[in-house]
């Protein structure tokens, strides 16, 4: 009599562990994926589960897209783009126009944002003609920044042809950085 | 003979053909004419001013594109000569000298006087014999005074060395305009005009200059009087204001705006300063240049893929394609003699000045310094053309390719010169 009585309450404690397990995982847990213990429960699995879940904010590492970039870091990426130009040429390429999305992005994101797109040159071409290239080349990225719904009232442009090339250096390298033009957000 | 007959049709109609004569010309690497030959003996005077006055003159007739200066070394007799003696011009004449110069330098107080003689070796006459006297401080005013004298009594040519060079020179990342003599002596900056000043241009009596500037965050178009030093904003519109060009009457420029969407050539009223637009394509149209009679324009468009030079006739207002050769030509600029356009032409990626008749034939590319050259400017009388190097200095070469002489000395970037006549 004794003995099936232990067995009984033996069972029972088993079935409350493991149907208690159940609820504490996200998932359902079938009575029938329940499986008879291969050996007697310890003293932990005997505790509340919920004890021992971990807090999420503590304990699990942080992951980019669950933070939010303050608008400062924001400026900051939308000033560092740029566009680039192939020699003596204004038109856009994909990754130029991918660029002038992003860009599209953040403008929408913030309405009160004025900005000036500066066209530049490499120091080769003549002068004159770079001061006019310049130009077509932030107007190319003002044209496109329209298409994509800014107002163009927020958009000035300003060609500095090659006179403020970005990097100094006389090698095709640094020329084909300089072919560019870059945001300048006004009034900050 | 019909075979012959057939031959000559040909070559009419290639020859008439303008296109089709500019893609026949050849790339031509022109070569120097053989220039005069001029013994300078050292100049005896003072040791302070002699050697300095003698370089002064020596790089004048370097710059005058008609003289070659004999090394004193292979003189017969290499010390300084204030006359030249009697029975030695076979000396003189061994040597290969066309002319002998001779000075003698002497100092009062604060006046220098130079005494010149020149002789021509082939008459063994006397073409120049006259003191020059001026200030210490204007030494080059009696050498330029006595070169140009030279140049008319040997060669008849006019007044050459008071002329003036306007320039951009670069500096401490600041660029500034300014003037000096076409041998590059005496160069004035113009302060106050913001510390990035481009695109200089002179009016034909050389009291206005126009320019542009960014001093108010934007390519605009200023007048400088230089009578009265006054400065007065011309165009300061959205987007590019820029190359300005003065028309021959003087009341009227011509310039550079993208006010309607992209770079037009349009021509501004000095008084009013109403505007006028010129050109209308969807191109890139820039750096107008007139003729001396103010007839026609020349200017750099690419409204056909690449940057070429077109003529318009202002009478009604027809363009004409001038260069047919290279796929990249910009910066026309006039001769005062009405029948070429100098520019800058780029093949294989090498900048060089080249030359265009204004019916579009016999495209010449002048050799240059191989460095890079741009911004051409002709001489007062179309004889020569000063231009900037990407070596920051500004040469002065004439039409046939001979090897530019260098008019700056390298202390700081020289860009953009615009060479005119200083009217008195």
């Amino acid at each position: 009599m004794m003995k099936l009585s232990k067995g009984i309450i033996l069972l029972v404690v088993t079935s409350m562990v493991f149907f208690s397990a159940g609820c504490a995982k996200r998932g359902v847990t079938s009575v029938e994926e329940v499986t008879p213990p291969a050996a007697q429960p310890t003293q932990e699995e005997l505790t509340m589960p919920e004890a021992e879940m971990p807090e999420v904010e503590e304990e699990v590492a942080v992951e980019p897209m669950l933070t939010t970039p303050s608008f400062e870091e924001e400026m900051a990426t939308f000033e560092q783009n740029m566009i680039f130009f192939e020699f003596d040429k204004f038109s856009l390429n994909p990754e130029s126009r991918k660029t002038l999305a992003e860009q599209a992005s953040f403008l929408n994101s913030n309405p009160e944002v004025k900005l000036r797109i500066e066209g530049h040159c490499d120091e080769r071409g003549t002068l004159e003609y770079n001061l006019a290239l310049g130009e077509r080349r932030a107007k190319s990225a003002q044209d496109y920044l329209v298409f994509l719904g800014i107002n163009p009232d927020r958009i000035s442009i300003i060609s500095y042809g090659e006179e403020r090339p970005f990097d100094p250096n006389h090698t095709e390298d640094a020329w084909t950085k300089n072919r560019r033009a870059q945001f300048d957000i006004l009034g900050k | 003979m019909k075979k012959k007959v057939w031959l000559l049709l040909l070559l009419c109609i290639f020859s008439t053909s303008p296109a089709l004569a500019a893609r026949l010309d050849i790339h031509i690497q022109a070569r120097g004419f053989t220039k005069l030959k001029v013994a300078m003996p050292y100049f005896t005077g003072p040791a302070d001013l002699t050697s300095g006055i003698w370089t002064m003159c020596a790089k004048d007739l370097a710059v005058s594109g008609v003289f070659e200066v004999l090394n004193p070394q292979s003189y017969i007799n290499p010390g300084p000569v204030s006359t030249i003696a009697q029975g030695t011009l076979k000396d003189w004449a061994l040597i290969g000298a066309d002319y002998i110069i001779t000075g003698n330098v002497s100092r009062l107080s604060d006046m220098v006087t130079l005494d010149i003689q020149i002789i021509e070796v082939a008459s063994a006459k006397f073409i120049d014999r006259k003191t020059y006297s001026t200030s210490a401080q204007t030494i080059h005013t009696a050498v330029h005074a006595f070169m140009d004298t030279f140049l008319d009594k040997s060669l008849g040519l006019n007044e050459m060395f008071s002329s003036k060079i306007i320039a951009v020179r670069q500096q401490n990342g600041k660029k500034q305009i300014g003037s000096f003599w076409c041998d590059g002596v005496g160069w004035q900056e113009v302060k106050g005009l913001g510390d990035l000043v481009l695109n200089p241009a002179w009016s034909k009596d050389t009291k206005k200059v126009a320019f542009v500037s960014y001093w108010r965050d934007n390519p605009d178009l200023y007048l400088l009087d230089l009578t009265t030093n006054k400065v007065e904003l011309l165009s300061g519109r959205k987007g590019i204001n820029s190359t300005p060009a003065f028309h021959p009457s003087g009341s009227m420029i011509a310039c550079t705006l993208s006010i309607n969407g992209n770079p037009e050539i349009y021509f501004l009223d000095l008084k009013s300063k109403n505007i006028q637009q010129i050109t209308k394509s969807w191109a890139t149209d820039t750096s107008p240049s007139f003729s001396p009679d103010g007839k026609y324009m020349a200017f750099c468009s690419d409204r056909c893929g690449t940057p070429q030079i077109y003529l318009m006739d202002l009478k009604d207002r027809k363009v004409q394609r001038l260069t047919f050769q290279g796929r990249y030509n910009t910066e026309p600029t006039f001769s005062p003699r009405g029948d070429m356009v100098a520019f800058s032409n780029s093949t294989n990626g090498i900048y060089q000045i080249a030359l265009i008749r204004t019916d579009g034939s016999q495209m010449t590319v002048l050799p240059g310094t191989g460095k890079g050259d741009e911004s051409p400017t002709f001489s007062p009388d179309g004889r020569l053309i000063a231009f900037a190097s990407s070596d920051g200095n500004i040469y002065v070469t004439d039409l046939v390719g001979s090897k530019p002489v260098r008019i700056t000395n390298g202390n700081g970037v020289y860009s953009e010169p615009s060479w005119s006549l200083i009217t008195k």
